[in-house]
Formats: C-alpha cells, structure tokens, sequence
C-alpha cells in the first residue's frame, strides 16, 4: 500500500461547497469520443467544457472546447469542484460539478521489447493505421508480393483491442496491395463481440498465424535486410522470413493526463495508473471520489468499445450522482470537534474517499463521504466522530447491550464489515447463536482498537473482526487497516498476559457464509473451556 | 430480507386484482436484471422484476468467491450488493417463481401477463431447519437449492399436488412456513419498457460426447466445480483416492462454428485460471493443469495477473482429442504434445470450460416480442447493444452475448440508461 501524497493539497485547501451546481460538466478528452459525449450531456440539459480536443468546427452550442487549455489541478468537492485551467492566455479557473476523464489512452510501440528500432521497414501500428489513412503505400515490396509481419503480443500479453486493429490493418492493405500478412503471436485474443469471427475470416483470407510458447523468433540483419529466422510450430521446421514491412504491436497504458485528477484523491495513489480502484465495488465508471468518473482507458477498460461504450454510463452516474445527493437515507457524515482538532491532515491524508477538506478545521464533504469511519479511528486528537444511526446505540452501547443478552460459555464478540461478513452471517443464519454478539459496522476500518478491548472488558471471551478480502474493500484499505489493527491489539493482550488467540482477523467475502462458520468454530475451539 | 422480494408469498385474498402500472418490467432477476432495477431505481424509475427460480440472482448465486490471499476480482460477491440494494428500494417489486405469458402493446403500454407460482416456503419464516425435507416421503419433492439459502418444493411429485393426501413437511414445519395451499396467480403489468435479463444457457457438454461428460466419472463442469465450492463442498479426499491432479479444458461449446459456436465466451479462461488458481491455493498437493487454444486476456492489467497465476499451474496449449476412462479408474486425456506426439495422461478430476451459449428456451418469447436475434445467435443487436429492433425492448447482461460479471453490470447500466432516456423522451410530462 503506497502512502498517500499530500502536495496538491497541501497548496490548496478546500472548502466544502456551500450549494452545489450539478449544471456544468468538465470533459477531459482528445478524440471525437469526448465530443460525442458532450452532445450526449449537452441533451440531458449539461453545459460542457472540453479540454483537449483538437477540432473545434462541428461543436454545437452549449459546448465549449477552449483551444491549448490543459487542466492544472482539481479542488473541491461534486457539485463544487474548482478547475484551475491554463493555456497560452493565463490561468483562469473554472467551477464544474463533475469531471470526466475521457482521454484516449496512450498506445506505446514495443520496439525494445522485440530488440528493434523503427525504420523504413519497421513501424508501430499506429504509424501504419495513419498511412492506411492517409492512403499512402506502406512498404516497397521487393518482390511481387508486399510480406507484411505483425507482431502481435508477441513479447508479454495483448488484447483483443490489439487484434481488431491489425484485422483491419489486414484488410486496408488488402485493397491496396498485393500483399502477404503474418501475425506472429502467443495468444490470439479474441474474447470480444464479433472478433472470433473476424479472426477465422481474416485467416481463411490468407492471413498466416504463427503461435508460439517457448522461444519466439530471432532478429537479425542479413543481406537482403531485416530477417526473421524461427522454428515454425506447426511444420516443425526451421524457416525465414525477409518482411517488406514489420509492424510492432503497442502496450495500452492509461492516459498521461490523469495526474491533476489522481492528485485530488490523496488515497489514488494506491490505485495509479489508473483512476478506478482496483476492487470490483467500483462499478461502471465510478472512481474513489464522488463526482469524478473514469471512462475506457482511464479505468483500464481497453476494450475495442473503450470510452464510448463507457458514454452511457457516464450520463447514468451523473444522474444518479444528482439525485441521490438529495437524499437523505444515509448516515450522517463525521463531525469534527473544533476544539480539538489541530488540522494535523491524518483524515485528510488517509480518507480513502478524498472526502476530507480544511480550512480552518477538517470537515468531511457530505456527498463524497462513504461513511467508512476510518478517519474517525485514526484521528490521532479523538476529534472526528461518526454518529451511529439515528435510533441505534454506539458500538460500545452494541457491545455492552449485546453481551449483557448473551448466553453460553464462550461469548463472543464478532465485529463484521456490512459489505461482506455480516451479508455471510445472515446467509449463515448464524445469528440465532446465542452466544454472538454481532456487531454490524459500515467498513471493517471503523473498528478502533478501543471497541475490541471494550468487547473483552465487558466480559467477551474471544473477538473476531471480519472485513472484506485484501483488494475487494471498497474503502479501498479499509480491511487493511483492521488486520493492522487486530495485530496491534493481539501484541497488546500477550503482553497483558491474556491468550492472543481469543482475537482473530479475518477476510470474508458476502457469499461465503462457510467460511464465516468455519472462523467462528476454529476460534471457539482455539479459546478451549 | 425485505418483504418486496418475496411478494410471491401472497396469502389468498391478497392478489393483486388490478394491472400495476410500471416504468418497466425486467425479465430475469440475475446480476443484469437486478442490476438495472437498482439503476433504474436510483433514476427514479419503478419497475418489477420477473424470475421464473424460488431465489434471485441467476447463475451467480451459485458461483464461489474466488480470493486467494486477495481478491480476484472474479465480482460474484457484486450480485450481493446488488440484491441489498433491490431489497431495500421502494420502487422495485419482485416477482419470484413467475413467468411472462402474454404480451400486448397498446395505448403505449405494454400489457404484461405474468404467472406466478406462490414459494410455498416463507424464506423468513423458514429457518432451515430441515424438518420437512426430513418428513417428506417423497424424495425429491423437497430441496434445499445449494447454497441459496432456501428450501424448494417441486410441485411436479409432491403427492399433495396429486391427490391432496399428504401435508406432512406442513405439519412438521415449528415455524409455520411451509403453505401448501397458496394458490397461484396471475398478475397484470402495464410498463413503459420491456428490459429482457435472462442471461444465458450454459454449453450442455453431452453436444461433444468425446469429452465424457455423464459417461465418464471424474469429468465434471466449471459450473459445478463452482457450485460444489461455494457450498464449501469440494473434498479432495484422502490417502490413494486423493485428488492431486485436475485438468481444465478450455473452448468446450466456444470458438467452434462446427457446433455454430463462431465466438469465444470471454469468460471461460478467467473462471477456469481463477479457479485453478483456488484449488492450488486451499488444497495445497492439488495440481492444476489447463489445456488451452489462446488464453484470453481477463481483466484489466492481465499482463501481471497472468505472470503471479501461471506459476500455480501447467498450461498445455492443446484441447485434448478424447477423454476416456482409464484402467485405474481415473479419467484419461488424449492429446498431442508441442512436437505433434500422442500423449495419455490421467488426472483426478477433469473439468469442463463450458461456454455461454444462447437460451433456445427464450426463441417464443422472443418471438412474442417481435425481437431479432444477432449474428451469434443471442437477442438485440451485435456489439455490445443494449437495443434490440423492437422500440421500447432492451437486453441487458448475458442474454445479448458472453459477458463477464463486471462486464454485465457496465451493460446493466447503460441498459438502465437507456431505458431512462427512452421513457423521458416518449412519455414526457405524462403521469402513470
């Protein structure tokens, strides 16, 4: 787990909006995706602003597309972000209540993991799909023939997205030339719509395939130029080829441009390259923090669909961001203590959501708030405090509450992050043990080590905390921070002289009430009489 | 669980005798169908749900988490969000045991005849306890669906169904659940939009009998092997019995237009590579070995999961000619080694990569709904449409063509989406 870096907020803290404008939507873009999806907002009643695309004639009104303006940094929160632009004119800063990172993805030829160089002869996908474009002639053949090899995944994985380029790559050159194409590749990926299809009709067109598992082909410079020697799989003999034209395949990296926006989540770095976290709670185009949406590559979607696939979704979570932001069925958010907090930035720093601001204090933004309570355990002043449920007793209320029903030899204590543990103890049906004290908390983070020893004093005899598998929290290291914790405590019971395996931690997904039941008995046992 | 989703449980007299008017009714309560009530929900449409099984969630209810020492993004705990959020909704009804028999468009509505079967077990009331399936003389009439957390009762042989002699399970159940006597109903729906959910049909591998699947003991479907973990289930055995060895096989009903399979499913090499990957990790002394064409790239950042995963396990690139059963009793592969050589070898447990196939099931309905089918045999358009050619009809999930978990809820969205902008757009201003 990276550490959080503070720079950006540290130069500029800001403050939670007083009202919020939903109207208008930043689009960080640079291909006509982002255009389409500005029209695509702009129908649903959005004023946009698009930084980096090139084109500026077909933009309808309603859209504005500042020419050579790049976005510098991010504060703020949805509904109130602050933009700070900068172009050949100044800076200038904008307020938007959404950002959209909807940038095409950096595609970088692998030369040097195939040893080769660009020249003549050799060149990246992409320097070909611009040829074809631009109806030049890629290669002078040497023979009747244009021999055309593709490396495709050749060194390290490729995909799909890859392989739709060079199929029509293929078929672009067949209308143009007399040519030979060879694909040379470990896997041929086709686990996208259609592209199964599109494989078999560009082989049965005479397209030749070479698979290879072990050693791959050898470059060298022989007389007649460039020439690949290899040991075909297939015929099982060596062979050779002299190709007119050799076109190297490229890595789909995230775009450059993401780094004003990873920036304004301190948490994002644990998640870099990409601005979508890594767990599957995620879903759609949703990042850590409310209001800013990742499409296509900047989520690592590489998919031949990338960003306008994503389009819909986009337009979806703008709508839903606005009209759960008038609701109000959640908990409400930390409060912080004035007196005591001394702006020491830890739940700026550690909020996984980028939920905390400060000014003259923390404070956490309502709408960005998860309500995950990690900043309320790890606030080193005790000053931030998230309020149970209106109507429900705090967790040491629970404890005491619950202990107090409790019967059996071995009471226990079990602390379960709603998401997943206490999802399996419902399957379970375990809650009719009357000798468990479920405590039912929003993110395994919430858990202070304070409530496990409140759970012994009160009279528990063993304790488990459960929180979701590593990389599955969607308070992205909520359950980290838990194990940490329980480890913490468990130090803190053996020196007390108390049997450290009356504490356990443990990860549970919701849809393993199994192991859920194997954890309680093994602890049971664990404890003896 | 909230009472919504069980609204099959209808004490007589409650029927609901006038049509429900909705925004739209969703046929199939899986991760897509559920997935697009709770978007549509959250965009202020109401709709209902329709599921011809006693539990939600459609396949991924039997799927098994597949974390190691951390999560493998597999997104089968995603279908437990998704009901709490369905659950907890008021502008989600769910229908369970219950199938769509009519459609009639008129007046800009669609008029939607749904049969329900009532659950004759009270999920909430019932505790699992298992005194009725202790009871029932008949076996099979009663079961407990594995690990969905219910208790079913098959109409077809319980004899209270034939001549109303028996109710014991009804009279041993303590808690009261079980009601016999429910009758079953019919309800009438008025909804703006059609969203069609029903996921897919898996590869039935008795198409490729060189596979021995039911003919050879050991030979089993991913499926299965993830419904036999989920319910923690999965014994390796012990001493000569031991499981050590299982072999995957890949591309079973995928990339095959033999059999009219001209696509790849997509998701077989991420559940086959996720669940070796599992059984190396529990069951240490179990080694797996996947026989493969292509390994296909699974999730995001696949170049290093891939490189962390492979060291778990043997990848042949071969799909074996013939599975066979072998002297000692283990099942035995035939296949061609990297210099074209014939090479026999037994394992302990072969497992099917069975592909997402088209339901054949769906054809009247679709029929019924005037909806095209596309070039693979799935319902809409190609590509990765949320539309089909009728106005007002829409796919989400599977049922449009093979797609991963994470890949069903992103179409599940934009399903949502779309059905938002069409009943804005075509019924603007108008009031239910």
């Amino acid at each position: 787990m990276k550490v959080p870096v503070l720079e950006s907020i540290f130069l500029n803290p800001s403050p939670v909006p007083q009202t919020r404008d939903f109207r208008r939507v930043l689009v960080l873009g640079g291909d006509e995706s982002a255009r389409e999806l500005g029209e695509r907002l702009k129908r649903e009643g959005h004023e946009v602003l698009i930084l980096g695309g090139k084109d500026r004639s077909e933009v309808s009104a309603g859209i504005a597309l500042p020419p050579d303006t790049v976005l510098e940094r991010v504060n703020g929160f949805v509904g109130g972000f602050e933009a700070l632009l900068r172009s050949p004119l100044g800076h200038s800063t904008e307020r938007v209540g959404f950002i959209v990172a909807a940038q095409p993805g950096e595609n970088i030829p692998k030369y040097s993991d195939y040893g080769l160089a660009r020249s003549e002869r050799v060149m990246s996908l992409s320097d070909l799909e611009a040829m074809l474009i631009a109806g030049e002639a890629p290669a002078q053949p040497r023979g009747e023939w244009i021999h055309v090899v593709f490396l495709c995944g050749l060194e390290g994985e490729s995909d799909p997205l890859e392989f739709e380029r060079v199929f029509e790559a293929i078929e672009r050159l067949r209308k143009i030339c007399l040519v030979q194409p060879h694909l040379f590749t470990r896997h041929v990926k086709v686990a996208a719509p259609g592209l199964e299809r599109r494989y078999r009709q560009t082989r049965e067109e005479g397209t030749l395939f070479f698979k290879f598992d072990g050693i791959g082909p050898v470059f060298e410079e022989g007389p007649e130029g460039l020439t690949m020697i290899f040991h075909d799989p297939v015929l099982g003999y060596d062979m050779e080829i002299v190709p007119d034209l050799l076109v190297v395949d490229e890595l789909h990296l995230p775009p450059a441009s993401l780094k004003p926006l990873l920036d304004a989540i301190p948490s994002a770095a644990a998640t870099t390259p990409f601005l979508q976290p890594e767990s599957t709670r995620f879903s759609g185009v949703r990042t850590l923090k409310a209001g800013i949406l990742a499409l296509g590559p900047s989520r690592g979607n590489f998919g031949p669909q990338g960003i306008k696939g994503d389009i819909e979704a986009a337009v979806v979570a703008l709508k839903t961001g606005v009209i759960e932001e008038s609701q109000s069925w959640l908990p409400s958010a930390p409060t912080v203590d004035p007196a005591k907090c001394t702006t020491c930035l830890t739940c700026v720093r550690l909020c996984p959501h980028g939920a905390m601001s400060f000014q003259k204090r923390a404070e956490a933004d309502s709408a960005s708030c998860m309500r995950c309570g990690i900043c309320a355990v790890e606030c080193p002043m005790g000053a931030i405090k998230l309020e149970p449920v209106a109507g429900e007793a705090d967790i040491p209320g629970k404890i005491k509450d619950g202990l107090a029903l409790a019967h059996g030899t071995k009471k226990l204590v079990a602390f379960l992050c709603s998401r997943s543990a206490a999802r399996a103890m419902e399957s379970a049906g375990l809650k009719i043990r009357n000798n468990l004290t479920p405590i039912i908390v929003p993110c395994a983070g919430t858990v202070d080590p304070d409530h496990l020893l409140t759970a012994f004093r009160e009279g528990a005899d063993a304790v488990i905390v459960a929180g979701c598998h590593t990389g599955n929290c969607a308070s992205l290291y909520g359950t980290i921070l838990a194990g940490e914790r329980s480890s913490r405590v468990r130090l803190f019971l053996e020196e007390a002289g108390i049997n450290a395996k009356r504490l356990v931690f443990t990860t549970l997904a919701s849809n393993t009430p199994g192991d859920f039941v194997r954890a309680v008995l093994d602890l049971e046992a664990n404890i003896g009489e | 669980m909230h009472k919504c989703l069980w609204e099959g449980v209808r004490g007589p007299g409650t029927a609901l005798s006038e049509n429900m008017k909705k925004d739209a009714v969703i046929i199939g309560g899986g991760v897509a169908g559920a997935w697009c009530a709770s978007e549509l929900s959250r965009l202020g449409l109401e709709s209902i749900i329709v599921e011809k099984d006693p539990y939600p969630g459609g396949h991924v209810a039997g799927y098994c988490c597949k974390a190691t020492d951390k999560c493998q993004r597999c997104g089968a705990c995603l279908l437990e969000d998704v009901l709490e959020c369905v659950e907890k909704s008021d502008r989600i009804t769910c229908l369970l045991r219950s199938t769509v028999t009519q459609v009639n468009r008129a007046n800009g509505f669609f008029n939607i005849s749904i049969f329900q079967q009532p659950l004759r077990i009270h999920p909430e009331k019932c505790n699992l306890c298992g005194k009725c399936m202790e009871i029932c003389p008949v076996p099979g009439a009663l079961t407990r669906l594995p690990d969905k957390n219910c208790i079913s009762l098959n109409e077809d042989s319980c004899i209270f169904f034939k001549d109303g002699s028996c109710q014991a399970c009804a009279d041993a159940c303590p808690e009261g659940a079980v009601d016999l006597k429910v009758p079953a109903g019919e309800t009438q729906v008025d909804a703006r939009a059609i969203i069609l959910a029903c996921g897919f049909k898996a590869f039935d591998p008795r198409e490729k009998p060189r596979f021995g699947y039911g003919l050879i003991p050991g030979v089993i479907t991913g499926l299965e092997l993830d419904s036999i973990l989920r319910g923690g289930n999965f014994d390796p055995g012990e001493g000569e019995k031991k499981i050590k060895s299982v072999a995957f096989i890949q591309c079973v009903g995928s990339r095959d237009p033999k059999i009219g399979r001209n696509y790849c499913s997509r998701v077989c090499c991420g559940y086959a590579l996720r669940l070796a990957g599992l059984l190396g990790d529990r069951f240490p002394g179990i080694q797996p070995a996947i026989f493969y064409m292509d390994i296909q790239s699974f999730d995001r950042d696949f170049e290093r999961r891939f490189e962390a995963i492979r060291r778990k396990m043997r990848l042949i690139r071969a799909i074996p000619g013939e599975v066979r059963n072998g002297t000692d009793g283990r099942p035995e592969l035939i296949y061609r080694g990297p210099g074209e050589e014939r090479i026999v070898e037994s394992f302990d447990l072969v497992v099917l990569s069975v592909g997402i196939s088209p339901d054949p099931s769906l054809g009247a309905l679709a029929e019924l709904l005037g909806v095209n089918t596309n070039e693979d045999g799935f319902l809409g358009r190609g590509g990765d449409e949320v539309f089909t050619d009728t106005s007002g009809v829409f796919v989400a999930g599977a049922i449009q063509g093979p797609k991963s978990i994470e890949e069903t809820v992103s179409h599940a969205i934009r399903t949502a989406g779309a059905v938002e902008s069409y009943v804005k757009e075509h019924y603007r201003g108008e009031n239910q």
